[in-house]
């Protein structure tokens, strides 16, 4: 038999595929590695799992607050889910009536995000206490604590390398951990990210989503830039796009028609390029390639988007939103 | 520029003004009768009140209140050395017909008419520009009045005008109260809702009188001409009822003055309402308006409270306190001090065809404004009411900007710099306009006026902060407090130092260069308090300066601060 | 308008009786008098001074991310609500320091301004009053100052601690009370305008100078001595009187660590001159926190902006309560409207003044009370329902006045509160 022709992946023909509705707004989103489930975390506290083929929705109800932090162990068919206060649970990917079989008091304030090692060994998480922790997949056990950032941490990924640990905080300071020694190898700057808006007197940005590529020679940092009114969100969304070995950026994604919101969720896809979500005025989802600053194509959301996955195949992006539902959306025609 | 071209049509209006100083009328000078009323009201009163005032206090006295600030030195000494016996009357007669006083009479009609309200609609030069105008061709109160009651704002001619609607946004509630208030001398605010709790006199009835004159106006941003207009609608009566009636009856009015009769209001053809048809963001024009009745209605000479209210208001100005106190309480329980004085004066104003600048004058020319402001021992039982002693009146804060600018020379540099185009012997000149010379000395300073009206221009931003600290709250009448935020300003505030520091031509510097010590106490004082310093004060002069001999030129800026900061400067004595 | 119901006539049963007697604001030229100069109201209060803390929330603080926390509800958003000292009483986790003080706090949780426009919900706030085209309202900083204050306190009666803006005289705060009892502005806590000597005058010279100014005064006035005369003499005494209190608005006077536990922030700065002033003499002190208007990232800006007030408020608190000075300081924190139940799309809560909740402390405050309910979701009141002038009159009660009660201006009797109102007598001492 001759196998049948793969469908080119192209970002130009991405279309809507399947909705998967909550009554709550979503603020995070991941598809499980096994490419069965996608999982959201919800404004009612739930985490929401819904199978892609069935559309079937089961209830993840043990946290106290909000979701958005998730990441899995796919060897061992984990979920890991850190909420807003301080805590991260372990689940089951796939049973039935899902219940906790870790519970890790890892936080003082926000899980900002989880990260689960290319080994599936080790987990990482940040959050407001400024702290990045490393912890024991097979017993929750805490192995380290990373201290250097000096305000709330937003965000943490695994280099593919597995041996450097990538976070980055709300003033856009991002620091290269060796994962063993526990230190601080270097810093990379999206400052851009951040701003002090002085007639409001607060703080405003951070690195909403993080991203590696998978060969991982660039990451990439989303947020909010050029923010003129910290009260109302008026400021723009921007992908710092980082050389990962030379630390430099290199490139500033932006979407080519103006727009106004914060970048909450981005993805580099294994075909070279990059995938971003806006909410703001409403949402977007463009596509980048590295070496052009502008989107080479932009698609306009129904809502406001608050996060973005890539599927394992490859041809599918989950977005989370606002009016509680997940979008999955086919990147091939 | 406007002023200019207004100031030379003027010409005309001035002479004339100079040759017939003031209107003759039966029997006694208004003066004489005003001091006959003031002395026959307290027995005893030859005894009890105060000499006349000296020359030295009627100088500075009849400066601050005719044009706003303190003579210059030079005056002063010319004044107190002038042996003519005419020379109070002849001064009054020149300033009265000066530039400054009518750019200081049409501060005082916008600080008393706006109240210090912010300029959101009408800017503050324009309408400032038009009260000066006003004040220099003499316009008759009566006029102004209609004048500023009759604008709608809509034509720029005299836009302007407006300004006293437009900037209480045209509300009815609003304008019913400082119409009642300003034009009328009776503060009806609390008849919104019943009649006057504790002031019999005061009416509900009387409130919606006046209400229903603008009850059918309102502000409009209009589209077409691009600003705030006031605008009526054709329809719209006025009921109210009162709070304290449990039985709650509706009454009803139509325009009318308080104890005045109904209006008649023409029967308008239907459908034929509007000259422009109310729609939105455009200003509606009835054919037949209320509002326009106002003036009319309002500013008449057989109207007694418009009469009333206008002389209590300018005798307030020159004696310190209303014949009726406060200004807006006119009614039967809280009656003039000096009832018969009172009609008389409302009489003569308005038989003069509230020609104020001849008022003033009689008012100035009177014993009773003339009075020293020093009791005499006798006098300590005075009440302010008996007019024994003249008042003390606290410099507005127009006054001592302007005052603390001229006593410091800033005002100096700045005139010394158009002056010198003048011939010197014109310059030199304070005698009496009522010669030829005089005469021809006016006519140079009136081609100069415009020269004037640039001083002011240069000066008048420095008066912006003294309005801050010392001013009144929008909406409000002036009232003197004395805050020790003001003292801080005054004392350490970087405005008044900048003015001491020397400066060729200014005060500190022409001290500086005086090395006799009589003549600079002489200088100092002039300057400042305008008067001669007494043998004591000329030796506590050299026992400051010899004191501090090594920083003299600081020295003589504490000392000239200590005077402008001293009572007797902050007063008009 | 400012007199309907009230206008203290025979048939409002408002008595003046008493209250004109003394009348007319006498040697300040003030129109205004004083409905408590009477001998027993002055002795009364001369016992103990009495002062007042306002900590205004800048923008609208959430009710839900403070005093009135709905966890786990669809409006309830991601934060927990901690216990207090107070069984029964739970706030927001983000007010742990608060949450060690609540016995010392009253919550008023029923408030219902009706009023979600920022310049008005002020207004409201301030005044305890709703705006009026024709009468404007003096501050409670301004009608404390006038009750409150004494007339030889260098001190300004109403002072504004704000984290920017311009310092200065706030005139239109005092409205009818004269600007004497507006507020007075120290930006960034800077000491008042012009308190320092110019440079280029030394300590002697100035007293030189004051001494000339004074013999000039005492020729002067020997035969021509005013009420007005008086009181503007009398301001320079008072300008100098407040010259040597330079110190008070000086926090490097404190010993560091104490600094540090107020923090070293705006806010933590401001507190701690807040505390300095009231120890000094200060009738009514206001320190504004910038900025609550969370329309974007609510829940950020909340723990970024609670996580500066919390720690100083607390210790203010403390620290007035170790010296013995709560009892007699009364303290709000207050906003000009809380913010929605409903989350919106961009983490933000909007204007929301139906159902929300102010915090009170000390002088007259019942500590550990809470007064009025809100259902499940924070969007209604259900219980005690109070607006603006109920808080204004239980400001004034907890003070010790009868808040219904007028002031006279040119003999028109202004009541003091909304006669419509009264106090909110659970949460009073």
């Amino acid at each position: 038999m001759i196998p049948a022709p793969t469908p080119k992946i192209d970002p130009t023909k991405t279309h809507l595929v399947k909705e998967y509705k909550h009554d709550s707004p979503l603020l995070g989103c991941r598809f499980d590695p096994s490419g069965r489930f996608v999982f959201a975390g919800a404004q009612d506290n739930h985490v929401v799992r819904w199978d892609l083929e069935s559309s079937k929705k089961t209830l993840l109800t043990d946290h106290k607050s909000w979701v958005r932090a998730m990441a899995f162990a796919a060897k061992k068919k984990l979920l890991f889910s850190g909420d807003y206060n301080g805590r991260i649970l372990a689940w089951s990917v796939d049973a039935e009536e899902p219940k906790p079989t870790h519970n890790i008091e890892a936080h003082r304030g926000w899980v900002r995000a989880v990260t689960v090692s290319p080994d599936g060994h080790m987990l990482a998480s940040c959050g407001n206490d400024q702290l990045v922790k490393l912890w024991s997949v097979p017993d929750g056990k805490l192995i380290r604590e990373l201290v250097g950032h000096a305000c709330h941490v937003y965000n943490v990924v695994f280099h593919p390398d597995g041996k450097h640990l990538i976070s980055a905080d709300l003033k856009g300071i991002v620091k290269v951990w060796d994962v063993t020694k526990g230190e601080a190898e270097r810093e990379l700057d999206a400052k851009l990210l951040y701003k002090y808006d002085p007639s409001f007197r607060a703080d405003i940005g951070g690195v909403r989503s993080m991203a590696c590529s998978a060969d991982g020679s660039f990451l990439a940092c989303a947020g909010i830039t050029n923010v003129s009114n910290a009260f109302a969100g008026v400021g723009n969304p921007l992908i710092v796009l980082f050389d990962y070995k030379s630390g430099q950026q290199k490139q500033q994604l932006r979407p080519k028609t103006p727009w106004q919101g914060t970048a909450w969720g981005v993805v580099m896809h294994p075909a070279g390029f990059i995938a971003g979500v806006g909410g703001g005025n409403g949402g977007m989802l463009w596509f980048w390639k590295a070496d052009n600053a502008q989107d080479f194509f932009g698609l306009q959301l129904p809502n406001n988007a608050r996060d973005l996955d890539l599927h394992s195949d490859g041809r599918r992006l989950a977005v989370a939103f606002f009016d509680g539902a997940v979008r999955t959306y086919s990147l091939v025609k | 520029m406007l002023p200019y071209l207004v100031l030379l049509r003027l010409r005309f209006v001035w002479v004339l003004l100079i040759l017939f100083p003031a209107g003759v009328f039966a029997g006694d000078p208004l003066h004489q009768r005003i001091d006959q009323a003031i002395a026959a009201a307290k027995p005893d009163f030859a005894r009890l009140a105060a000499s006349s005032a000296s020359d030295a206090e009627f100088v500075r006295r009849i400066y601050l209140d005719l044009t706003g600030s303190i003579p210059t030195a030079d005056e002063t000494r010319a004044f107190l050395k002038d042996p003519s016996l005419d020379k109070r009357p002849a001064l009054i007669d020149r300033l009265l017909n000066s530039a400054e006083h009518a750019r200081h009479f049409g501060t005082v009609l916008d600080v008393m008419l706006m109240e210090r309200l912010p300029d959101k609609y009408v800017p503050h030069a324009p309408w400032l520009a038009y009260l000066r105008e006003s004040a220099a061709e003499n316009k008759p109160w009566d006029q102004l009045v209609r004048e500023i009651l009759s604008s709608d704002g809509a034509d720029p001619r005299n836009r302007p005008t407006a300004k006293f609607y437009l900037e209480r946004q045209a509300e009815p509630n609003l304008l019913t109260r400082d119409i009642s208030r300003l034009f009328l001398g009776t503060n009806l605010q609390c008849c919104q809702c019943h009649d006057h709790p504790r002031i019999d006199d005061y009416k509900q009835a009387h409130y919606y009188g006046l209400f229903a004159f603008l009850n059918r106006s309102s502000l409009v941003v209009d589209k077409k001409l691009n600003m705030a207009v006031v605008s009526e609608k054709a329809d719209g009566e006025v009921s109210f009822q009162s709070v304290f009636d449990p039985a709650k009856v509706t009454k009803r009015t139509g325009p009318r003055l308080p104890e005045g009769p109904p209006l008649k209001e023409p029967a308008v053809e239907k459908g034929k309402e509007y000259v422009v048809v109310p729609a939105a963001d455009t200003r509606a024009v009835p054919r037949f308006s209320r509002r326009a009745l106002l003036g009319p209605t309002l500013a008449r000479p057989d109207n007694e409270q418009f009469k009333r209210n206008i002389a209590n208001r300018l005798w307030a100005m020159m004696m310190g306190r209303g014949l009726i106190h406060p200004l807006d309480l006119d009614h039967s329980a809280n009656l003039p001090s000096h009832p018969a004085l009172l009609k008389l004066l409302a009489e003569d104003i308005a038989a003069r065809k509230f020609d104020m600048r001849s008022f003033l004058r009689e008012l100035a020319l009177s014993q009773t404004y003339q009075r020293s402001s020093e009791q005499s021992s006798a006098g300590n039982e005075a009440e302010p009411t008996n007019y024994t002693v003249a008042l003390l009146k606290p410099l507005t804060p127009e006054q001592l900007a302007w005052s603390l600018m001229q006593a410091t020379g800033l005002t100096d540099i700045e005139r010394a710099e158009w002056s010198k185009k003048l011939p010197a012997k014109a310059a030199a000149y304070t005698g009496s306009i009522h010669t030829p010379f005089g005469m021809a000395v006016v006519a140079l300073f009136m081609e100069t006026n415009n020269k004037e009206v640039t001083l002011y221009a240069r000066l008048s931003p420095h008066v912006a902060p003294f309005v801050k600290a010392f001013g009144s709250l929008p909406g409000q009448a002036q009232e003197f407090d004395a805050r020790l935020d003001q003292a801080l300003f005054l004392a350490n505030g970087p405005t008044v130092r900048s003015w001491l520091a020397p400066r060729p031509g200014n005060l500190i510097d022409r001290l500086a260069r005086l090395t006799n010590t009589d003549a600079l106490a002489e200088e100092l004082y002039l300057s400042v308090l305008t008067r001669l310093p007494s043998a004591e004060e000329r030796k506590e002069v050299a026992d400051f300066l010899a004191a501090r001999s090594n920083d003299r030129s600081m020295a003589l800026q504490d000392m000239a601060w200590a005077l402008l900061a001293s009572a007797e400067f902050r007063f008009n004595h | 308008m400012w007199c309907s119901y009230s206008c203290g006539s025979s048939e409002h049963s408002l008595s003046r009786r008493g209250f004109l007697a003394g009348a007319l604001g006498g040697a300040l030229g003030t129109l205004v008098s004083d409905p408590f100069s009477r001998p027993a109201f002055t002795r009364e209060l001369n016992k103990q001074q009495k002062r007042v803390l306002m900590i205004w929330l800048h923008g609208g603080v959430s009710q839900l991310e403070s005093w009135d926390p709905k966890p786990g509800t669809k409006t309830g958003g991601p934060f927990l609500a901690i216990p207090t000292s107070v069984p029964g009483i739970h706030i927001c986790e983000l007010l742990p320091y608060t949450a060690r003080i609540m016995h010392h706090l009253a919550l008023v949780r029923g408030l219902n301004t009706a009023e979600d426009d920022h310049g008005k919900g002020a207004y409201i706030m301030h005044t305890g009053r709703r705006q009026e085209p024709a009468m404007k309202w003096p501050h409670l900083g301004s009608v404390c100052a006038k009750l409150l204050g004494e007339a030889k306190n260098p001190l300004p009666g109403y002072i504004l601690i704000t984290p920017h803006g311009n310092g200065g005289v706030n005139n239109e705060d005092a409205a009818f009370l004269g600007p004497r009892f507006a507020s007075v502005s120290l930006s960034d806590g800077h000491a008042p305008a012009n308190l320092d000597r110019p440079a280029a005058l030394t300590e002697t010279a100035d007293y030189k100078r004051h001494e000339f100014r004074m013999l000039a005064n005492q020729r002067f006035l020997r035969s021509r001595r005013t009420a007005q005369t008086e009181a503007y003499t009398n301001s320079y005494d008072q300008a100098a009187q407040l010259m040597r209190k330079r110190d008070l608005f000086d926090i490097s006077k404190e010993p560091p660590l104490v600094v540090d536990r107020y923090g070293r922030h705006d806010f933590g700065r401001h507190c701690l001159m807040a505390r300095r002033l009231l120890e000094g003499g200060a009738t009514f002190v206001k320190v504004m926190h910038s900025n609550y208007d969370t329309h974007h990232e609510n829940f950020d800006f909340h723990i970024e902006q609670l996580g500066e007030f919390d720690r100083p408020f607390a210790s203010l608190i403390d620290d007035l309560h170790d010296r013995g000075l709560l009892s007699s300081t009364l303290v709000l924190v207050v906003s000009e409207f809380g913010r929605t139940p409903n989350i919106n799309r961009l983490y933000g809560r909007d204007h929301w003044s139906k159902a929300w909740s102010i915090a009170l402390a000390g002088c007259g405050i019942k500590g550990g009370s809470a007064s009025g309910k809100t259902n499940a979701e924070g969007t209604a009141v259900t219980d005690r329902q109070v607006n603006g002038g109920h808080l204004f009159h239980t400001y004034l009660s907890a003070l010790g006045f009868n808040s219904k009660k007028n002031f006279y201006i040119e003999q028109r009797p202004i009541p003091i509160a909304d006669p419509k109102a009264a106090p909110i007598t659970e949460v009073l001492a």
